[in-house]
């Protein structure tokens, strides 16, 4: 039987429903680290509008950040879409199983047809 | 829905497709009486008890399923669509052992008579009505397909 899923959830499905975060987050993918001015660059959006994206996205546990002298970089957390990969592979569990004993219970409930 | 939504597949869409050797109108009968329904709802070895069943938009329902332990875990949502023999469409979310509902979801399920029955189609769409559903639309699922692809590595 499927669980009910860890809180973390929420803020991940939260954070990466934001258009300019998923980019964020597929720059990360694809680049690993990058300081938070390269994360910036291709965004015509103030530097502030992307530091309260890249907090939104540390809070969710999608990202973690170092501080290297005056230099703060950013990447993704290794286990970021952990949550959402279980979560959908509980749900398609549940609900394959529950599709089979509907299918038996129909099964039981009609009379067999007689083909025309 | 959309069409699209219907027919697409993703990473973010659970989609479940069965022929069930029923007529639309009893198998439609089957999600929302409750006595119909805790025959196939639970898990083996589980009981359900239909807390609440109200099939109409807007309607309240909820699904406790008893453990062989003793211990008990339930659904619970509101309809959205309710169009017999044809659609149903309600949100979904496990609570836990608090009440404290999880992450909602929405379950669009389509009757369709086909020969030798209905062709059901389940749809699970992740995203709850809080804002989320509009960043689904664009782009969304191919930009998670990458993602997971780029985690997997």
């Amino acid at each position: 039987m499927a669980t009910p899923q860890a809180p973390r959830l929420d803020g991940v499905f939260a954070a990466l429903a934001d258009p300019t975060r998923r980019k964020i987050v597929e720059r990360l993918l694809a680049a690993g680290e990058l300081s938070v001015g390269d994360v910036a660059a291709p965004f015509a959006i103030s530097t502030q509008a992307i530091s309260r994206h890249l907090q939104v996205l540390e809070r969710a546990g999608l990202i973690e950040r170092r501080v290297e002298r005056q230099w703060r970089y950013v990447r993704m957390r290794g286990d970021a879409l952990e949550p959402v990969e279980s979560w959908l592979s509980r749900q398609r569990r549940y609900w394959t199983a529950a599709l089979d004993r509907l299918e038996t219970t129909a099964a039981e409930q009609t009379p067999k047809r007689r083909k025309s | 829905m959309s069409q699209d939504v219907v027919n697409q597949e993703s990473e973010t869409t659970l989609r479940l497709e069965r022929l069930i050797p029923m007529d639309p109108e009893p198998l439609f009968a089957l999600w929302i009486e409750p006595v119909q329904l805790v025959k196939w709802w639970a898990p083996e070895g589980c009981e359900a008890s239909v807390d609440a069943l109200d099939a109409r938009p807007a309607g309240r329902w909820r699904v406790t399923m008893r453990k062989p332990d003793g211990n008990q875990v339930a659904t619970s949502g509101i309809f959205r669509i309710v169009d017999p023999p044809h659609r149903l469409s309600f949100t979904w979310a496990w609570e836990d052992a608090g009440g404290i509902r999880g992450h909602e979801t929405e379950v669009t399920v389509i009757f369709e008579a086909a020969p030798g029955g209905t062709r059901l189609v389940l749809i699970q769409q992740r995203f709850d009505n809080r804002g989320a559903r509009d960043g689904h639309r664009g782009g969304w699922s191919a930009s998670f397909d990458r993602m997971a692809a780029l985690a997997g590595r």
